[in-house]
């Protein structure tokens, strides 16, 4: 998605009322699979539009995400770790880090 | 106004401007999530509640301008900022309907280039040769001066000849582009920028056309002259046209 309809989504989704948090990448350092810029949307029910990069760093932002809808109504910044070892089963090895602004809208 | 109703407003007018959210801050007016939008012109939509902050982010907008780079700032100490510049998605002109502007078509709609096809022969610039293009069967000059161009168009010539390329790029350069590339062999080239050289164009606009087009891949089918070229856009857009031409001339390009 690019932010074009990343923005209309978060209006359509506000219009029906709709609780969502918006994820956006603040910057990054080494090998990431996005870079500054992207963007996700998560709903409170864990739905997901757009992508910061898929893998378990994406489900990081979207735990992050239904916290601060849920419980602190706060914005966070939230880094991402994406060096584990080459041989983690199902770990993010691309091996840069990442820095993830998430906010409720 | 909700402020994404303007966000989405100027995207779909294709403008490029500065989408400033606040990270931290320390100062009690200002919180963390508030955004405001910086145009390039400097003017602000959702001031912070002070002409001093306003200004210090229209600084610091404009610095993420020129470099082009959506970044981090810190406005004042505790004060932290995403800047992050949204431009209208790439488009990308075809002058020319040939053998070459079909597999470049294909090749640069799932690269997320909204693809214009425009040639003076109905029969070459058919919906049926570029599904999913936007086609402009007319005279290349009068196509070109009456199409609106953004700072994220993406222009290539491949006309059938090289009046014709050089009528396009009369218009092309007198537009905001970020990439303007142009076909053919060093003898065709050398004619089309003398002449635009002999109608007044600078040297420096001038030098901004890549040509011959497309990374130095040695390409010689039809497929692979738009893959090459079609790298190079991309090269274009990750990385900078100072960079693309750097790979050109590490590469060497032959003629």
């Amino acid at each position: 998605m690019n932010d074009l309809e990343i923005f209309k989504k978060v209006m359509e989704l506000k219009e029906r009322e709709i609780t969502v948090c918006l994820a956006t990448i603040i910057e990054t350092a080494g090998s990431t699979p996005r870079g500054t810029g992207a963007k996700m949307i998560i709903c409170m029910d864990g739905t997901i539009y757009g992508s910061i990069g898929g893998g378990c760093g994406e489900s990081q932002a979207r735990s992050a995400a239904l916290r601060c809808t849920l419980i602190t109504q706060k914005p966070q910044i939230l880094e991402i770790d994406l060096t584990d070892d080459l041989g983690t089963k199902g770990g993010d090895v691309c091996g840069g880090k990442l820095w993830v602004f998430i906010e409720p809208l | 106004m909700d402020i994404h109703v303007r966000i989405v407003e100027l995207l779909k007018k294709e403008k490029t401007f500065c989408l400033a959210t606040v990270l931290t801050s320390n100062i009690s007016d200002v919180r963390p999530g508030q955004k405001a939008i910086v145009y390039d012109n400097a003017a602000i939509v959702g001031s912070l509640g002070s002409t001093q902050l306003d200004s210090d982010l229209a600084g610091l907008a404009q610095k993420a301008f020129k470099e082009n780079k959506s970044q981090v700032a810190e406005i004042e100490a505790g004060v932290k900022f995403f800047l992050n510049i949204l431009s209208p998605d790439a488009q990308l002109i075809l002058c020319g309907a040939g053998h070459i502007a079909i597999p470049l078509a294909r090749f640069a709609q799932p690269l997320k280039f909204r693809v214009v096809v425009i040639d003076d022969r109905p029969d070459f610039a058919s919906p049926s040769r570029f599904p999913n293009c936007k086609i402009i069967a007319e005279d290349f000059t009068a196509a070109l001066r009456d199409y609106h161009f953004s700072s994220n168009t993406y222009v290539v010539v491949i006309t059938r000849g090289h009046e014709h390329d050089a009528d396009c790029l009369i218009e092309i350069l007198k537009k905001k582009t970020i990439y303007v590339g142009l076909i053919g062999s060093r003898r065709r080239v050398r004619f089309v920028l003398e002449m635009l050289a002999e109608k007044g164009y600078s040297q420096a606009r001038i030098n901004d056309v890549f040509t011959p087009i497309g990374l130095p891949i040695g390409a010689e089918s039809p497929e692979e002259i738009a893959l090459s070229i079609v790298s190079e856009l991309v090269c274009v857009r990750r990385k900078g046209s100072v960079q693309a031409r750097a790979l050109r001339n590490a590469v060497g390009i032959d003629l």
